[in-house]
């Protein structure tokens, strides 16, 4: 793999030396700032077979390695590729009370008790889970202990019984989560909205009570049965040990699990489609939570960068974009403003911008929102605004790998994410070739304010306004939960 | 209250990487500058990059009735420039600021004027001046490069950027590369010297819609709100951060100023800096941006008035739409008292981890709530040690606050194992350890604690003291000070929809067809 020299000020000077600045007049302080010397800072992007040690073992269990011996520690963060996107909508919460029970139910040879005394007596942690499109789990010990957390870890994985009485336990967590979901509007918007967009895809849909009720011991035995196999997960370890002897203890440990081969059923597409109109949800509260946006891209999309880079200028920069500068600082509207252009999904992911403001200004502030959705896709952002998006994210790169921890579990998700080898190699050149014509380009082909879902959770009855020009207005029920 | 002297340490235990756990080196330096500014910096070169944190040892509590919220007003006023930052003329800024600032007395007393239960006018006279004040606000505009300093840190790759306030201090932190060492020397005693308040008004509203966010229309924001405001009657640990709603609707600029010079002084500010910069550089970079700012004339006004002692249970309920929950809070003392860090490893075996006490009995055998923990605090002045719990359905609060008060008489009473008491250490030393990882994390915690009590090596002194911790301090300790008459219950309940809600219900209706047409 090609090696990377990544010079921040070299990028500095390239950039401030070309450009005459749109805005002539300039604070003092950034004059002063211009004038200032930052010595070369080089520093190479991590790859495997140099900063990080890759292994399969025969069993096809993938391992990465990054020795850091600073604090005696260490850390482990495994991926398993699982997730309720292969499950129909019925067995949904299948997935979810397999990823927590397989910690919480105990293992063939330790019972839930003695799981947890073990791991809390010598500090240690792990804890599972799965999620949408992955599973995970993580251990997390001090490197004395790392024999001992290295039997319980692979303990929890190979062989988890999922005790009756901790399934019951997590049904009846999740039943009291589902009783409580009205209570904080800013849960109820994330909750609907993507329900909107997504439907009763994995991305949108809603658990409900009488899903999870028919849920036991049997089916997360039979979840686990089938996708948890050395040759589906991989494993990043780091801390304090050196890769060599931790390779031979994890052999010995993991080596005895036998691959097997796993039948992947079919995942469901996202329907791309704009559900447009204005949704208002009536709730008791003095503020209007706001969020409005529509169905994105792909991570496959070559546009990725140059969506990246426009979404900062438009809402994604906190206050160095527009949607804060006019919401939040120029009219003191809101405290958080934001928009949010996912690039890194599967399937398509979602723009959305969001806001919470009082109920009076809840149209002003969304009059903001579609007038700043229209000027990015209507002309060129200054040269100022781009410069600053692109140097932000090119200087700011080097946070992407700036403990061991964070280093290993990067390149492992590249791998578990299909990303090219290249990703982070390529990653600098790509945002530094974006143009302004690039960003105007994007906001045309990938904004689209006339399908904008536009979705509030207010009290209708001190909501004055008229938000018809934003969409046809459909007033959604705030069902009580069915927890029976 | 008692609080045990700093003992002279040799600190630099010196070893290798992989000596005993204990032996961790932990080689912090430290600078005071003539002006009284206090500098920690721990060099670490595994990465090319450093955190920064500047902490004043101001928060909320420094606060008076009336001012409330100023600390985190300001706060968010630093991020708006200063005389070098953020303006391309401040000469010509200064005229309509002036008027504003005119403008905003006459509003704050048209406000308080219309507050008198005799006053009969109507609102023209606080809008006229509210459209006014806006206008003026436009006019700046011209002047205002609009928050240049976030923009420049971000720019130079700074991650993490942010502040935080709270009751006993003021945080403002970034991660940057290794590089920008200097950029951010020159911002942050820019802002200490020469700080500009402009668009004050506007940014107070943005603080008034941030209060509506955590607080207004949170249900654990509103719980805990009630909490303090019940539990303490005279510490100013009483009013939220965020401040009252009143506070922020009049509160001016030139107090918040005032609050300004008062507080923001290099006699009054801990720096901790961890990561890729040599001692020396950071040092004279320091000497060189700050060592010109005075310390204050006068000394920081410390806080005096203190919480008498509690003369009973107190309880408050607390009308919200939501599903019910609760608070319990008993006065504890300030960290750096003898007895504080009982409070933590109580708060460890009462809730840390599956096999906590309160874990086992309320999560897991009677299922009585989804989750319940409890917190001590370390805190600049006598706090309250909290347990919150999300009772399940069925459950009510009576039940499930007898649940919490049985666990915690048994383990009165029968004190804490040794094998908990040994967990709670090893996790407490762990924890120790877990806090030096991220250079942020360490210059948080470096920071922390010299502000509070004035050595960071309090740090190594409280991990010692916390592994002395007997079975019979925690006895003495629940006896002393988890008594009924010591204790404040919080907790939230449905608004009674019979009486309140039908009504109102009504309206919406017919409001919504109105509007859907």
């Amino acid at each position: 793999m090609r090696r990377f020299g990544f010079i921040i000020s070299a990028v500095l000077v390239l950039f401030m030396a070309s450009l005459p600045f749109a805005q002539e007049k300039k604070s003092p302080g950034s004059r002063l700032i211009e004038n200032m010397k930052f010595s070369e800072l080089t520093w190479d992007v991590p790859i495997i077979g140099k900063e990080v040690t890759r292994t399969v073992l025969d069993n096809g269990l993938i391992l990465f390695f990054i020795e850091d011996r600073e604090l005696p520690l260490i850390s482990a963060h495994a991926l398993i590729r699982t997730g309720s996107i292969y499950d129909t909508k019925e067995d949904q919460a299948v997935a979810g009370i397999t990823g927590t029970v397989m910690r919480t139910g105990g293992t063939k040879s330790y019972s839930p008790d003695s799981l947890n005394a073990i791991l809390e007596f010598i500090a240690g942690s792990i804890e599972c889970g799965i999620g949408n499109e992955s599973g995970s789990a993580g251990l997390s010990v001090m490197s004395k202990d790392i024999d001992l957390g290295l039997e319980l870890f692979y303990e929890v994985l190979r062989y988890p019984v999922f005790d009756s009485s901790k399934i019951e336990l997590e049904k009846s967590q999740i039943k009291e989560a589902i009783r409580r979901r009205n209570d904080r509007p800013g849960s109820i918007i994330s909750r609907e909205f993507a329900h909107l967009l997504y439907g009763d895809h994995p991305n949108g849909s809603i658990i409900e009570w009488d899903e999870v009720k028919p849920i036991y011991r049997d089916e997360s035995v039979a979840y686990h049965k089938k996708y948890f196999y050395p040759n589906n997960i991989m494993i990043a370890f780091s801390g304090d040990f050196k890769t060599k002897d931790m390779i031979k203890k994890i052999k010995k440990v993991f080596g005895k699990w036998q691959r097997h081969e796993i039948e992947f059923p079919e995942i469901p597409e996202v329907e791309y489609a704009f559900k447009s109109g204005v949704y208002i949800i009536d709730k008791d509260i003095t503020q209007a939570n706001i969020r409005v946006g529509h169905l994105g891209i792909k991570r496959d999309n070559p546009d990725k960068w140059a969506i990246t880079l426009m979404n900062y200028i438009l809402g994604g920069g906190i206050f160095t974009s527009r949607l804060t500068s006019r919401v939040r600082s120029d009219e003191g509207l809101a405290y958080s403003v934001r928009s949010v252009f996912a690039t890194g999904s599967r399937d398509y992911g979602a723009f959305m911008a969001y806001t919470q403001t009082k109920t009076a200004t809840a149209k002003r502030a969304l009059e903001i929102f579609f007038e700043e959705f229209e000027n990015i896709k209507n002309s060129l952002p200054s040269e100022e605004e781009l410069e600053s998006a692109r140097e932000s994210y090119l200087n700011n790169f080097i946070f992407q790998f700036d403990s061991p921890g964070e280093i290993v579990n990067r390149l492992m998700s590249l791998e578990y994410n299909d990303y090219p080898e290249n990703y982070y190699q390529t990653y600098l050149d790509n945002i530094r070739s974006i143009t302004l014509e690039d960003i105007r380009r994007v906001a045309q082909k990938y904004l689209h304010p006339d399908s904008m879902t536009v979705m509030m959770v207010a009290d209708t009855s001190s909501l004055e306004s008229d938000l018809s020009e934003f969409g046809e207005v459909t007033y959604l029920e705030l069902k009580e939960p069915i927890v029976e | 209250m008692k609080k045990i002297p700093l003992l002279i340490m040799s600190i630099l235990i010196p070893l290798t990487a992989h000596a005993k756990k204990d032996d961790i080196r932990l080689d912090v330096k430290t600078h005071t500058f003539s002006n009284g500014l206090e500098l920690l910096v721990v060099e670490r070169h595994l990465s090319p990059t450093f955190s920064a944190r500047v902490r004043f040892k101001v928060g909320s509590a420094d606060e008076k009735p009336g001012i409330t919220g100023t600390a985190h007003l300001l706060e968010h006023m630093l991020f708006k420039g200063t005389k070098n930052i953020g303006t391309n003329d401040y000469e010509a800024e200064v005229p309509i600021m002036e008027e504003i600032d005119r403008l905003a007395h006459e509003l704050s007393d048209a406000i308080n004027e219309s507050r008198n239960p005799l006053y009969r006018g109507g609102t023209e006279k606080v809008d006229s001046l509210r459209t006014l004040m806006a206008d003026l606000q436009k006019k700046q505009k011209q002047y205002v490069i609009k928050d240049e300093l976030w923009e420049t840190y971000l720019r130079h790759g700074g991650s993490g950027l942010n502040a935080s306030t709270g009751n006993d201090g003021t945080q403002y932190y970034i991660s940057l590369p290794s590089n920008k060492l200097e950029l951010w020397t020159y911002l942050e005693s820019d802002r200490l010297s020469n700080p500009i308040l402009r668009e004050f008004y506007s940014e107070r509203d943005v603080v008034y819609e941030e209060r509506r966010l955590r607080i207004d229309n949170s249900p654990s924001g509103k719980l805990y709100e009630q909490l303090n405001a019940t539990a303490f009657t005279a510490s100013s640990y009483c009013w939220p951060v965020v401040g009252w709603a009143s506070d922020l609707e009049t509160v001016l600029k030139e107090e918040v100023e005032g609050f300004f010079s008062q507080y923001y002084s290099p006699n009054n500010i801990v720096i901790a800096i961890v990561g890729d910069v040599k001692f020396d550089e950071v040092v004279k970079l320091i000497e060189k941006y700050f060592g010109h700012i005075p310390p204050s004339e006068k000394p920081v006004p410390s806080v005096t008035t203190m919480e008498p002692k509690q003369e009973g249970e107190k309880r408050v309920a607390v009308v919200y739409d939501a599903e019910p929950r609760m608070a319990i809070g008993w006065h504890m003392p300030a960290g750096g008292d003898v007895d504080q860090e009982v409070f933590d490893v109580i708060s460890s075996l009462l809730s840390r981890g599956r096999t906590s006490r309160l874990y086992k009995s309320l999560v897991e055998e009677k299922q009585v709530v989804t989750s319940v923990r409890a917190r001590s605090f370390f805190a600049r002045f006598p706090d309250i040690f909290t347990i919150i719990a999300i009772p399940k359905a069925g459950y009510t609060i009576n039940e499930v606050e007898n649940a919490v008060y049985e666990e915690i008489e048994k383990l009165q009473i029968e004190g804490p194992s040794d094998w908990e008491l040994q967990r709670v250490r090893n996790q407490l030393e762990a924890d120790y350890v877990r806090g030096l990882r991220s250079n942020r994390g360490l210059a948080y915690m470096l920071s922390n604690i010299q502000a509070k009590v004035g050595d960071w090596r309090y740090l190594l002194i409280l991990k010692e003291k916390t592994r002395a911790v007997t079975a019979d301090d925690v006895k003495r300790i629940l006896a002393e000070y988890f008594t009924k008459d010591n204790r404040t219950v919080a907790y939230l309940v449905k608004p009674d929809k019979e009486t309140s809600g039908e009504s109102a219900k009504i309206n919406k209706v017919n409001k919504h067809q109105a509007v859907a047409k």
